[in-house]
């Protein structure tokens, strides 16, 4: 084969392997960023994700939010491939659908999260890519974090972070709700405002330092009077 | 009649438009033994009678009155060898519906579900429909459930209701009987007395089955205790 010299960050000369034409296979799932943020309180829930919808190094969208509300005391977050999240969110919405219609009630938060991880599970060789983190209220009114991977393995939570900036996220979240790796701290819990406050703050870092979370936060805040919505603007870049 | 000439298959309707097999299914059941259930303000009751041929029969070896959850059970009138099939398929689907939504199913669901099967062996080919009604009692929430479930598939919520021989007798005794504040060991003396309207004999705590579904879930009443409800009745 053809050697075609370039020179490299020492001087000297490298060696460069032409291979030949290579064939790519058509993958089925694409990467599309975002990320996803869970918080349960004593009396309220909190799932927040950015807004940034991406492949490579384009962007998709700025403004497509990844909270998607499923009862008035439920919100699930997903991020990972569109397409999946997409049809996965369809598919809880018509099974909400179904359950009400046969049992005349809504789904519990808990029932919500049983019946995804079947779902999941039931694509076991062909997955679902998505990462999914469930928040809302459980049956005594009290604040639920549910999160998943991407084949239904499950379990309930107090606060959890999906994504693509989660590895950011969660080590902070542990030492501030979780007060991990703290010594002589007074552990107050954790009320409405300061886990308001600190999902901006940890969204701002995130956006400083992962390129696929950005353009703006938002923020689902479930209490039993309801859920709403809140946007705030991040980096652009 | 005319109908007869149309009783050869179940799939085919008669000029009258019945399905002449369910009807003749009815008639399996109208010919079993008693049973009876009955809400009551704080749980359900449900009774049956358990004739032995003979008394060398193991009674405390096969039970009529069965658990299908922990929260719900079910008792029959007609044939026995078909309702341990529905019984068998009523604590899969039960359990089926625990795996997906992790809670206990609620007892409207279970007998919607149930019923739905006993609908498909009168829509099928190469089958007959069962030979039973089934009595299912439930506790959901903080509420107590009577449902009958025919061989047609069709079901209905009962406050109180009586299946099996005599069972025109039996509705009549409990209409007569029945009121909105009956608490359950009420409902257990009334029932006891509805069997004992077409009961054959003496009646004793073996040759009757009792089963009650309250707030605690769902039990068959012991020998003992059913004996200690019949000695407030002689």
């Amino acid at each position: 084969m053809f050697a075609t010299q370039i020179h490299g960050d020492n001087g000297k000369m490298k060696e460069y392997h032409y291979t030949g034409p290579v064939e790519h296979k058509f993958s089925p799932y694409s990467f599309n960023g975002g990320t996803v943020l869970a918080v349960a309180g004593e009396d309220f829930a909190i799932v927040a994700s950015d807004t940034r919808l991406s492949e490579g190094y384009s962007i998709h969208s700025r403004d497509s939010p990844k909270c998607y509300k499923l009862t008035d005391t439920t919100v699930i977050g997903c991020s990972g491939f569109h397409g999946d999240c997409l049809t996965l969110t369809k598919i809880i919405d018509a099974r909400l659908k179904m359950y009400k219609h046969s049992n005349n009630k809504n789904m519990t938060s808990g029932a919500i999260a049983a019946m995804l991880s079947t779902i999941l599970y039931g694509r076991r060789f062909f997955p679902y890519y998505v990462y999914n983190i469930i928040g809302g209220l459980d049956e005594e009114g009290r604040g639920a974090v549910y999160s998943f991977d991407p084949v239904g393995s499950y379990q309930r939570d107090t606060y959890k972070a999906g994504g693509s900036a989660s590895a950011m996220l969660q080590p902070l979240l542990d030492n501030q709700i979780g007060f991990k790796n703290m010594e002589g701290v007074q552990q107050l819990p954790l009320t409405q405002e300061k886990a308001v406050q600190l999902v901006k703050d940890v969204f701002i870092s995130a956006a400083e330092r992962d390129v696929y979370t950005g353009d703006a936060l938002r923020i689902c805040l479930i209490t039993k009077e309801g859920i709403k919505e809140e946007t705030v603007p991040l980096r652009k870049d | 009649m005319a109908e007869r000439g149309y009783s050869f298959s179940l799939t085919t309707f008669s000029p009258s438009g019945k399905l002449v097999q369910i009807e003749y299914a009815l008639s399996a059941v109208a010919a079993g033994a008693p049973s009876v259930g009955i809400k009551a303000s704080n749980g359900v009751v449900l009774a049956t009678e358990k004739k032995q041929k003979s008394i060398l029969y193991d009674e405390t070896s096969v039970h009529k009155v069965e658990p299908i959850t922990k929260h719900i059970g079910m008792v029959y009138s007609g044939m026995g060898p078909d309702y341990r099939v529905l019984l068998k398929k009523a604590r899969k689907l039960a359990q089926q519906y625990f795996l997906v939504y992790q809670e206990p199913i609620p007892t409207a669901q279970l007998v919607q579900r149930i019923s739905s099967v006993m609908q498909e062996y009168t829509q099928s080919g190469g089958v007959r429909p069962f030979g039973v009604s089934l009595l299912i009692a439930g506790w959901d929430d903080a509420c107590p459930f009577l449902f009958q479930s025919d061989p047609s598939g069709a079901y209905f919520a009962w406050k109180a209701t009586a299946m099996g021989k005599n069972y025109m007798s039996g509705k009549t005794f409990l209409e007569k009987r029945y009121n909105m504040d009956l608490e359950v060991d009420d409902a257990i003396h009334t029932a006891i007395l509805t069997l004992k309207e077409s009961f054959e004999g003496q009646m004793t705590e073996d040759n009757i089955e009792v089963g009650i579904c309250t707030e605690t879930g769902f039990r068959r009443l012991t020998t003992a205790e059913v004996k200690d409800y019949l000695a407030a009745i002689v």
